[in-house]
């Protein structure tokens, strides 16, 4: 679990020690465990803001829904497909939901794995993140059928003929992908929820509810035994999961990449995908988060500095996807390739340049503002940026499927692309999905871990005065008079 | 199972009151803390948990398993696409390393569920709800004759509450 505080003399007067993390470093306001049952738990309480939010999305999946039912009744032209564009907004909804559930899974994972403290502030919002992306994202490809009903078709499995669908393909490779790191995310998800739903069952009064917890908790005592197998189980999840993130999205790229369109055969596709999935991921993190803290008034949890160590590792992230968009113009400059070369020319200046652009402000120019340590804790203008992280990160994969598709190697496979209303409708209908999800789960399950927090606060001890035998885990931060982190 | 239960609000007094019932040799020792620390780990002196080993064997053999699907349907019908050979190793690694992942993962899983005893339908004897939140509990599995020894010890490192249970 997370880099454990030493005990510390009295609440009072916590440890100040050089490179020691200690409560007074990372939640100074947080006193005793209790107090983070109590905070922690005032979260599960239903607000009017809470019902708001949850009406509103629900509106816009039943809208989603409406639309999808409209198009099955229609037909799949009702969604703008027309040839030489046939994927489309599904497919481009599809890899931005997917993209921002790996990165989800990644942030816990590599941040645990790396001890970085921020992590315990944001790994359950990113983990709940994450399962329900992929939930959403899953949607797309069933979405995308004329006949919905046949959707076990793309399950890899022979035909009649026991011929099976071909291994070498990345489509099949996505399947045994993306179902993989759906199972091991809700796994890494539920494992790290279970001692926290033991804390809600041991402080449950109704029976009914009580019960329920019950179940779900597996019927944990926080004992010792449980204590040893659960952090090394869950240490080597961490260490799976961080690996396959890296390598469910390079799938996923491959399903371009492993193409001969333009602007898609490319090997620079894996890395540039995992850097992408990273930068959305976190940018939704930020939508999220930012609006938590503040609802829930959780600002003593998610520090100013936790948020500026999230800006940083999403300037880095940026700058990335920033580089791998100018070294994709420089291979086709480089290239000699005329199809190439006219495909990143049009991309920029032709029929898609007005996408490209807004790729290229949201995802690159904007989140530059985050080398000002002024703006990397102002909460206000990093939810704001988020928003145009979202966005740019959509138009990314805009920029990736549609100007490809509609500008091959002949003029006859030129064409255009014009999303309708039913295209918008289920796009509007995903984010309703996801947030209903959402907004489910911090209403029944905690959005912070609770026993990951109370590692990090010094234990309440008898005798300050006498040696304890522990062992000090060295950290890496600490605080100078004005609480600044160095 | 009878045996008696303390309770302790303070870390170290509950880690010196487990020195001294493992001195005593009083019976067997369950820590309850809300969350994991060094200092009961150093103080019970357990061996590493072995859920290391379930990992290692199934990642393995769902590694093996992950290259031989693709092998076996390859095989199964062989057709040569893209002038590759009908078994190729490289994409294939992609799924045997998705399998190693997936059975790995799940049965590092069940192996810790199998190894710490849970799904348990009931809370056994010595568990306090208090041990989730701000407590300390340590509960001893010991001879009837030995329960006033172990109440004494557990009272003199300053239990906030000690039980007899059963």
């Amino acid at each position: 679990m997370a880099t454990m505080a030493p005990p510390s003399p009295s609440p009072d007067t916590p440890a100040h020690r050089p490179n020691v993390p200690s409560a007074a470093v990372r939640f100074p306001a947080i006193r005793d465990y209790e107090q983070v049952d109590r905070d922690i738990g005032r979260t599960l309480s239903p607000s009017l803001g809470w019902f708001a939010a949850l009406s509103i999305a629900i509106l816009c999946m039943l809208l989603g829904a409406t639309t999808w039912t409209y198009q099955i009744h229609e037909g799949l032209g009702a969604a703008g497909y027309q040839p030489p564009v046939m994927w489309g907004v599904y497919i481009i909804t599809f890899v931005f939901w997917v993209g921002i559930g790996h990165a989800g899974t990644l942030i816990s994972a590599i941040l645990y794995l790396f001890r970085a403290g921020f992590r315990t502030s944001i790994y359950r919002v990113s983990e709940a993140m994450t399962v329900f992306a992929v939930m959403t994202a899953g949607l797309f490809p069933i979405l995308h059928l004329g006949r919905p009903w046949k959707f076990f078709y793309l399950i890899p499995y022979p035909n009649w003929r026991l011929i099976w669908p071909n291994p070498k393909s990345p489509l099949v490779w996505d399947v045994f992908a993306i179902l993989t790191y759906l199972t091991i995310s809700s796994t890494f998800l539920y494992i790290g929820l279970i001692p926290d739903i033991a804390v809600l069952r041991d402080r449950e009064k109704n029976p009914v509810r009580k019960s329920i917890l019950a179940m779900l908790s597996l019927g944990w005592r926080n004992s010792d035994r449980e204590w040893r197998h659960f952090t090394r189980a869950y240490l080597f999840l961490a260490a799976f999961a961080t690996p396959l993130v890296l390598s469910v999205h390079s799938v996923v790229s491959f399903d371009f990449a492993m193409a001969l369109s333009p602007g898609w055969h490319a090997t620079i596709f894996p890395p540039y995908f995992v850097a992408g999935a990273i930068f959305s991921g976190i940018g939704m993190v930020f939508t999220i988060a930012i609006p938590l803290r503040k609802a829930f008034k959780l600002e003593h949890y998610i520090t100013l500095n936790d948020l500026d160590a999230a800006s940083k590792l999403c300037l880095f992230t940026s700058m990335v996807v920033g580089l791998a968009y100018l070294t994709e113009f420089q291979v086709a400059w480089m290239s000699g390739n005329k199809f190439e070369q006219d495909y990143f020319w049009n991309r920029v200046f032709g029929q898609w340049a007005w996408a490209a652009w807004i790729m290229l402000l949201c995802n690159m120019v904007l989140p530059l503002t985050l080398f000002s340590q002024k703006l990397r804790r102002n909460p206000t203008w990093l939810f704001i940026l988020s928003l145009f992280i979202n966005l740019g990160m959509w138009f990314e994969r805009f920029v990736i499927v549609v100007p490809s598709l509609s500008h091959e190697f002949e003029p006859w496979q030129w064409g255009t692309y014009r999303p309708t209303w039913v295209d918008y409708g289920i796009l509007l209908g995903s984010f309703g999905w996801f947030f209903m999800w959402f907004l489910l789960f911090i209403r029944q399950l905690p959005v912070m871990a609770m026993s990951e927090i109370k590692e990090l606060i010094p234990p309440r001890l008898k005798h300050p005065d006498r040696e304890m035998d522990h062992e000090l885990t060295a950290g890496t931060v600490y605080p100078d008079d004005t609480g600044v982190i160095h | 199972m009878p045996g008696v239960m303390g309770a302790f609000h303070e870390i170290d007094a509950a880690v010196h009151a487990i020195e001294d019932l493992k001195k005593n040799k009083t019976g067997d020792i369950t820590v309850y803390t809300p969350t994991p620390r060094h200092e009961f780990e150093h103080a019970m002196n357990h061996p590493p948990s072995k859920v290391r080993i379930f990992t290692l064997l199934f990642g393995l053999a769902g590694v093996t398993f992950g290259y031989w699907i693709p092998v076996w349907i390859s095989d199964y019908w062989p057709i040569v696409v893209g002038g590759k050979a009908i078994a190729t190793w490289v994409p294939f690694t992609i799924l045997g390393f998705e399998v190693m992942v997936l059975i790995g993962g799940l049965a590092t899983v069940f192996a810790m569920f199998g190894l710490s005893h849970i799904p348990r339908l009931t809370l056994t004897v010595g568990y306090d709800a208090r041990f989730s939140g701000g407590h300390y509990g340590i509960f001893v599995d010991t001879e009837p004759d030995e329960v006033s020894m172990v109440e004494g010890i557990l009272k003199k490192h300053g239990a906030e509450e000690v039980r007899r249970e059963r």
